[in-house]
């Protein structure tokens, strides 16, 4: 049902291993995210263009080595992550990190 | 039979049982049967869901409470009767006394937040919306607000439209006095706790406001006013999707908004603005009400669809909402709003009074139902990085 999964929240949070994040969902869905992967498609203004919603940001322009810091969740709906190459501006809403796996089971 | 023989033991263990008294009665049996009885709203069944409590076994009758998570339970009255059936059925039952009561679920409060002083006890927060102005927004959250609280539900109810205040006129609430503090007490008026912007701005004058001063006083509403101890804060939403709508939602947690409609598709238009605004600000969606649904003469039973049938069905069914029900059109309605009087406290017997009793149940369902499914989600986290 489409409220249900535009109302989808966070039951459990935790890292897997050096660089793979894991959710589990309040619909029991669980996924995995490469940590690489999820700076890379990072959604704020700096890294989007805000009106041509042009990605600004090249995957090379993201080292392997960087990892995030610390994730904290934002409100109701989403969590920011602080990389630690500084970058800590993406708000990733639940419903995009949902669209965003990064790996597939 | 393991489970009899123990239950056998625990009770010889006890001491003989009196004369005549069934020897296997006992909390477990009790449970047992009752565990049968289903909640329909909430998929499980009541033992499971904790509701039983405080059973008592004496000869060949047994008393027990089945306390639901809201006082307005739509099919309390089912439960009620399927539990009573299923104590009669256990074997040397003869008497079943079955008390419903409710302890209605809330969000977790969260004391760091900023309107905690004046939201901390409210367990929840109904909004009521609607696309566009003039589908009986305000009568609904009235008679939403007044539903509730006959079912014994601790009700406030807060009027956001700032430039068009009726709440007042369709409450009659007194005006409140100043305290000696920076809080306002919402005055009581008939059973449910009012502010409105109408109480400190008396008559036919217009409240003229920039957008941030109509701001700042929403958020006074939600931050300085002394709410108490409420099950339900139902807040009347201005009519659109602007500015106000937008500060409520970010000023105070919104457990879930209630989108009112009239049939025709011209409203419909609008409502899928008001959906897609709640979506937008994660605010669960309870449902879709439906107002002027038909008008009934007093010439025969015949339902007649002014404006056209199924509307507000139609719009739920397409964004995978509950459809909470339809109001009928009704002149008493109109003049009991006018006169101060809700339809829902002064005549409860009445057809339209019937229909928003029955819409409360089912918004109070959807608002239980949503706790339930968040039961065991993470309102906040911090997760450290370890490499």
């Amino acid at each position: 049902m489409e409220q249900h999964h535009e109302n989808v929240r966070v039951r459990n949070i935790r890292q897997l291993d050096a660089r793979t994040l894991g959710i589990t969902w309040s619909d029991d869905r669980d996924d995995r995210f490469d940590v690489v992967e999820l700076r890379r498609h990072c959604p704020c203004a700096t890294c989007i263009d805000e009106w041509t919603h042009e990605r600004k940001l090249r995957p090379e322009d993201v080292s392997d080595s960087v990892r995030p810091v610390r994730i904290e969740s934002v409100g109701q709906y989403a969590m920011t992550v602080q990389f630690s190459d500084g970058h800590r501006t993406g708000i990733y809403t639940f419903p995009l990190l949902r669209k965003l796996v990064t790996i597939h089971n | 039979m393991s489970l009899f023989s123990t239950i056998q033991d625990k009770i010889l263990g006890r001491g003989a049982p009196p004369t005549g008294a069934p020897s296997e009665l006992s909390d477990a049996v009790i449970l047992k049967a009752l565990s049968v009885v289903r909640d329909p709203d909430l998929h499980k069944d009541i033992v499971s869901l904790g509701f039983v409590r405080n059973i008592a076994i004496k000869d060949d009758s047994v008393s027990l409470e089945v306390n639901l998570t809201t006082p307005a339970c739509p099919v309390k009255d089912k439960l009620k009767a399927e539990c009573e059936t299923a104590l009669r059925s256990i074997p040397g039952i003869k008497h079943a006394r079955v008390t419903m009561t409710a302890t209605t679920r809330g969000m977790p409060v969260n004391t760091t937040h900023p309107v905690s002083a004046s939201l901390g006890r409210v367990k929840n927060i109904i909004a009521v919306a609607s696309g566009k102005g003039g589908v009986g927004k305000s009568t609904t959250s009235v008679n939403l607000a007044y539903s509730l609280a006959a079912n014994g539900a601790k009700v406030g109810l807060l009027d956001a439209d700032v430039y068009g205040p009726s709440i007042p006129l369709m409450t009659r609430p007194v005006v409140p006095s100043g305290s000696a503090t920076n809080m306002v007490t919402p005055p009581d008026a008939g059973g449910v706790r009012v502010i409105s912007i109408g109480l400190f701005n008396t008559g036919a004058k217009a409240t003229i406001l920039r957008g941030p001063m109509a701001g700042g006083v929403i958020k006074q509403f939600l931050s300085q006013v002394d709410w108490g101890e409420l099950d339900y804060l139902v807040i009347d939403y201005p009519p659109g999707t602007g500015d106000i709508q937008l500060t409520i939602s970010q000023t105070a947690p919104i457990t879930g908004a209630v989108i009112v409609t009239t049939p025709q598709e011209v409203a419909l238009i609008d409502v899928r603005k008001a959906i897609s605004m709640f979506e937008t600000l994660k605010v669960p969606v309870l449902g879709v009400v439906e107002t002027m649904s038909y008008f009934m003469c007093d010439g025969c039973d015949k339902k007649h669809h002014i404006f056209r049938e199924g509307g507000g069905a139609r719009v739920a069914a397409e964004h995978g909402l509950a459809f909470l029900g339809g109001i009928p059109l009704d002149p008493l309605l109109v003049s009991s709003g006018d006169n101060g009087e809700p339809l829902a406290k002064a005549r409860p017997d009445h057809p339209a009074a019937k229909a928003f009793q029955s819409v409360a149940g089912a918004v109070a369902a959807q608002v239980s139902i949503l706790h339930e499914q968040n039961r065991d989600v993470l309102t906040t986290f911090s997760l450290e990085w370890k490499n």
